[in-house]
């Protein structure tokens, strides 16, 4: 774990393993430490805002060093986690030429997709988009040379190491194996007086997604 | 009650921007320079962050439907109207922005604040996330009031504030960096190049982000995708900075040579295109 100041405004606590990641995410998500306004999640780095970097080693380390004197392995879902099934209609613009660059057939694509369970590394992107980990390493492509400049909102997609879901029409660069109705984005109740982040967005770190071909459920 | 009659080149409805939600990939928003927009509304005894129009110089065209005060701060495109000042306008009047003048964006604020549906406890625009309502010429921007919720017998003829924008940058400016998380990941030369160079902003530059022209940088390998603040200078392939503004993502992968000062954010967002920039760190 590095701890370096994010300019005047924050902490970044960097280069974190797995078992540091999910443990100070954890504790986070049940309580923010003094001062610190928010969090940001990234691939394996935690950005705190509003604290300085003293109180934030010290809050690190205790939390770490709670963690491991419980003598326990990182918990596989934090509090609160969930599983959800997201129904998809395999007929994405790159099938088969995901098939194709990866020597299979499309069937097979298809099939590894929806074997795995993933689980949300971070949202982040665009809002709700979730970063899926537990890609199968068969169908590991690097994103397009070309990124399109728009890619419709459900767009089920894969990028180097990760699977995700486009939430908003936007410019991308990851191939398209499909397309869902499932919602990770839900505009109509931001728009609520007391938003509440579990009804705005389907997802969270820590919860697990699997793929099921539409029809199949 | 006014009328938006033209957007020129931008007009928007911004507040203090949605906090608490980066870690779900949403990005704050909210006024570029919010410390003009606490002034415009301070002048009207509004809270510091109330909604009120962002305006893009230069081009927007407003109608003004009722009696009643508007306040006015930030860059001084107005010729009815002056900068740093709350004042009375009658109904009938308008207001035309299409004064050259220092600056990027001025902000329009209305008694009591406009009135305004929020999406994640905030009114700010985000087109490319659809949050907040859009304005469009013929759109009509409803206020809380019509007279300054700080209401005084002096507040007859207008109020001026002191603090005369001084924060709002010329042809050029200069600016303490903190050095980035990936500083170290660049080459001493391109270390060297980037603090002694002169910048300029590019005309891609918008509410995402500020695009500068100068060097190509030595660039470091991509890092995995990494929490993003505004007031960040990332590097990406092509070697030219980009500094994240307030609608830009919240997590990237490109490496960040140096971080803003969270006071300076202000000052940057008011560089028209082809302002100058130097830098040196801060200590």
């Amino acid at each position: 774990m590095i701890v370096q100041p994010y300019g005047d405004r924050g902490v970044l606590l960097a280069s974190l393993n797995a078992q540091q990641r999910s443990c100070l995410l954890h504790s986070l998500t049940r309580h923010l430490p003094e001062h610190c306004q928010e969090y940001v999640v990234g691939y394996d780095s935690l950005l705190l805002i509003g604290i300085c970097v003293d109180s934030a080693q010290v809050w690190a380390e205790h939390c770490l060093a709670k963690h491991l004197s419980a003598a326990e392995g990182a918990p596989s879902l934090p509090p609160g986690a969930r599983s959800y099934t997201v129904p998809v209609d395999y007929n994405g613009e790159d099938l088969e030429a995901i098939a194709d660059a990866c020597r299979l057939t499309v069937a097979e694509v298809v099939e590894l997709h929806c074997q795995s369970i993933y689980s949300v590394h971070m949202l982040g992107f665009s809002p709700g988009f979730p970063y899926l980990q537990g890609l199968d390493p068969r169908l590991h492509l690097d994103r397009r040379r070309s990124p399109r400049n728009r890619i419709e909102p459900g767009s089920v997609a894969i990028g180097g190491p990760h699977a995700g879901i486009y939430t908003v029409a936007s410019p991308g660069g990851w191939h398209i194996l499909g397309h869902t109705d499932f919602q990770l984005f839900d505009l109509a109740t931001a728009r609520a007086v007391r938003p509440c982040a579990r009804e705005v967005f389907s997802l969270s770190p820590g919860d697990q997604v699997r793929f099921q071909p539409k029809g199949r459920l | 009650m006014i009328e938006i009659l033209a957007c020129g080149s931008g007009l928007s409805l911004q507040d203090g921007g949605r906090h608490g939600w980066r870690r779900y990939g949403v990005p704050a928003g909210g006024a570029m320079d919010a410390r003009s927009m606490a002034l415009a509304n301070t002048l009207l005894g509004n809270a510091p962050e109330a909604p009120l129009l962002e305006i893009v110089q230069q081009g927007a065209k407003i109608q003004i439907l009722q009696d009643m005060w508007l306040a006015l701060a930030g860059g001084d495109f107005c010729s009815d109207f002056a900068t740093g000042c709350a004042q009375p306008v009658a109904a009938g009047q308008r207001l035309i922005f299409d004064k050259k003048a220092t600056g990027r964006y001025s902000y329009l604020a209305l008694p009591g604040g406009v009135q305004a549906d929020s999406w994640l406890g905030s009114v700010a625009v985000d087109v490319r996330n659809g949050m907040g309502l859009p304005i469009q010429a013929g759109s009509r921007i409803m206020s809380q009031g019509a007279q300054p919720t700080i209401v005084t017998p002096q507040a007859v003829a207008r109020r001026i504030a002191r603090d005369q924008q001084s924060h709002i940058p010329g042809q050029e400016i200069h600016l303490k960096l903190y050095r980035g998380p990936q500083f170290t990941s660049f080459s001493s030369v391109a270390q060297q190049q980037f603090i002694t160079n002169e910048w300029s902003v590019s005309t891609r530059s918008d509410r995402t982000g500020y695009r500068l022209e100068g060097l190509v940088l030595e660039v470091p390998a991509s890092i995995a995708s990494e929490p993003v603040l505004p007031g960040s200078f990332q590097v990406p392939g092509n070697g030219q900075p980009i500094i994240t503004m307030h609608d830009g993502p919240t997590v990237g992968g490109y490496p960040k040579i140096a971080v803003l000062a969270d006071t300076d954010l202000d000052r940057l967002a008011q560089c028209v295109p082809g302002t100058k920039l130097t830098f040196s760190w801060q200590t």
